[in-house]
């Protein structure tokens, strides 16, 4: 094979990584439009689109009241109709109020019609901790896992996520586009020229022979974190980020299990039902016995206290441990 | 002599689209297999008043009580059969039966059987005709029962925030199930609700298909111009229980009263009373529509059902 110099890039927060996906899928299909709260000359509520309504006008970058049924539902009509719309439901706790259109009627739409009508709606929204308190720092990407119909992507890089908003956009059915709030102040190398990611395709982020972590979105740079504190003990972690969780991608799990014999699931949604429990019941039916552990939040709601939604969520030290009890058992 | 009032010019065609509603439902309660079924009957005039309102590139959206609408818009009576018993010639293949019957094709965006969950989408229909510069509005037909749910007023502000070309129209045949609407809902007239958003409203009687078809005229007329969403109430009555699986909960005597209301008696008696409409012409349209539908019974039943497999087409 031959090798080929990486093609160049550029450093971007993850929040500019939305904003230039979106620009640039704006460019190029006049059927693109933005609703939502704040994202008019306000520029989003992280920055993530900043600058779009300057460029597009009050025409494609639209504000709207705090109605999240009327705004999703407004978004799947349009879509249905012939528009690309990304609906910005700022955060995921206020999905709930919309779930309704994007349940019943766009994941439906073209089983229901025989083909008729098709529904590409991208609705994104914000998952995710960071001192806001119970109804402001959910995370309930496993909800929507079970929606025949519906795509859910939650990328953990800025290159993933400019990559996967523009697959998302160009979707012929409707795709959930999580992104997280301690994840916007990151930075990543983006490529400079125009590409996509796929949606359904999962990434080894780090390899190793011992153990397969599969986790997603900001919890990826907390299984980073931990790999590198059992490294220090010789245990070598893979580190599968599913990027995304709708269709799951199980041939890149199975084959990394295949390899490590060992799943630890890391997630920051509840376990119940979880993201972890599918990945794990789908690879022990694959695979038969497989040592398994599941990591993720406490069972309690998320405070905004400071101490107690530390102690709530999953850290480094608390994954190091369920490694190693992993590797042990 | 004929003096043929100037309103009733066209009151043939409703006659006809209506005759046709009554007699195809008819004929799908007698077929075995019919289903879950929610029936338009009674309310025959608000479906072909509306439809008679709308052109040919207009979108029209509705909730579950889907029959008379999809025959009053035009559709086949053949493929609408096939539809409602699960057959694979009807438009959407078998899979949406009355609940999600549709055909873009013949300007029928289609029923969603969520009560009120039509509503934002044909708003967002109606904002795409707005954005690409085409001229057509969409009208959205949605029963008493969804006037109590939060995204009906969502939508209202919107839409006219908006000024989207968009005609909401309330069949409020009084009953949300078996829940009569003087129990659900506090406005005097459901019309009254689209003012607070600066909404043009009227409430018509829902029994009389020329008044349906003036008021829907004049409020798609005001969409078409760019003056944004109207509220139609139409006052109606069904004279089926909620569905075929439903029981009635108004006595025979209620019932019996409410059929003198007959939208179609009472266009038939008005057409013949201004000499529009002989004995023997109501006669032979009536025999035109029964073998309408005696042909798309014969095709509906000669339909196949879907193959197994299509259980996983189009769901991606």
């Amino acid at each position: 094979m031959l090798s080929e110099a990486a093609p160049p890039t550029v450093k971007l927060f993850f929040r500019e990584a939305i904003t230039r996906a979106l620009r640039e899928e704006m460019r190029r299909d006049a059927r693109v439009i933005l609703l939502g709260q704040d994202v008019g000359s306000y520029g989003g509520s992280y920055k993530e689109f900043v600058g779009l309504y300057q460029e597009f006008g009050p025409t494609r970058v639209r504000n709207t009241p705090v109605a999240e049924a009327a705004m999703i539902g407004l978004g799947v009509g349009a879509a249905a109709a012939g528009m690309r719309p990304l609906v910005s439901i700022t955060y995921m706790d206020f999905l709930m109020l919309g779930l309704d259109p994007l349940v019943n009627y766009a994941a439906k739409a073209r089983y229901k019609t025989g083909g008729q009508i098709l529904a590409p709606v991208v609705v994104k929204t914000t998952a995710g901790a960071k001192g806001q308190g119970v109804a402001h720092s959910q995370c309930i990407e496993a909800w929507l896992m079970g929606v025949p119909g519906l795509k859910v992507v939650a990328p953990s890089t800025p290159a993933d996520a400019y990559g996967m908003l523009k697959s998302a956009l160009r979707e012929s059915g409707p795709v959930v586009f999580i992104d997280h709030k301690r994840l916007f102040p990151t930075a990543g190398e983006v490529p400079v020229s125009e590409e996509t990611v796929s949606i359904g395709k999962a990434i080894i982020r780090r390899r190793g022979r011992h153990v397969t972590i599969v986790t997603h979105s900001y919890m990826t740079r907390v299984a980073q974190e931990a790999a590198d504190l059992v490294a220090a003990e010789g245990i070598a972690c893979e580190i599968v980020d599913l990027r995304t969780l709708a269709p799951l991608d199980m041939a890149t799990i199975c084959d990394s299990l295949a390899r490590t014999g060992a799943l630890v699931t890391l997630e920051e949604g509840q376990l119940a039902c979880g993201v972890g429990a599918e990945v794990a019941f789908r690879a022990r039916e694959r695979l038969g016995t497989l040592r398994v552990t599941r990591i993720g939040p406490l069972e309690a709601p998320v405070s905004s206290n400071p101490v107690l939604e530390r102690a709530c969520l999953p850290d480094a030290e608390r994954v190091a441990h369920s490694i190693r009890r992993t590797l042990a058992a | 002599m004929v003096s043929i009032l100037k309103e009733e010019i066209g009151g043939i065609e409703l006659l006809r689209s209506m005759l046709l509603i009554r007699t195809f439902e008819e004929a799908l309660l007698r077929q075995r297999d019919h289903g879950f079924q929610l029936l338009s009957s009674g309310e025959e005039a608000v479906a072909v008043g509306v439809c008679a309102a709308l052109a040919p590139d207009d979108q029209l959206l509705v909730g579950g009580r889907s029959i008379g609408p999809a025959l009053a818009r035009g559709l086949d009576p053949g493929f609408v059969m096939a539809e409602l018993l699960g057959k694979s010639a009807g438009p959407c293949r078998g899979k949406g039966g009355r609940g999600h019957l549709a055909q873009l094709s013949a300007g029928f965006f289609g029923a969603h059987a969520v009560v009120g969950g039509n509503i934002a989408i044909a708003a967002g229909v109606a904002l795409a005709a707005q954005l690409q510069g085409r001229s057509a509005l969409v009208a959205c037909v949605f029963g008493d029962g969804a006037c109590g749910s939060g995204v009906l007023h969502e939508t209202l502000n919107l839409s006219a925030l908006w000024k989207l070309p968009l005609v909401f129209i309330c069949d409020n045949n009084q009953f949300a199930a078996s829940t009569p609407r003087s129990e659900a809902l506090a406005p005097l007239q459901l019309s009254d609700l689209a003012r607070p958003f600066g909404i043009v409203g009227m409430t018509v009687d829902g029994m009389d298909v020329i008044a349906v078809r003036d008021a829907a005229l004049a409020f798609a007329n005001r969409a078409r111009s760019g003056y944004g969403p109207s509220f139609l109430e139409c006052v109606s009555h069904r004279f089926a229980s909620h569905s075929t699986s439903t029981r009635e909960t108004r006595g025979t005597d209620e019932l019996a009263e409410i059929r003198k209301l007959c939208p179609i008696r009472r266009l038939a008696e008005r057409l013949q009373s201004s000499g529009a409409l002989s004995a023997a012409a109501l006669g032979s349209l009536q025999s035109e529509v029964d073998e309408i539908v005696t042909q798309a019974v014969r095709f509906a039943a000669a339909a196949p059902y879907p193959d197994k497999s299509e259980a996983l087409i189009d769901v991606v």
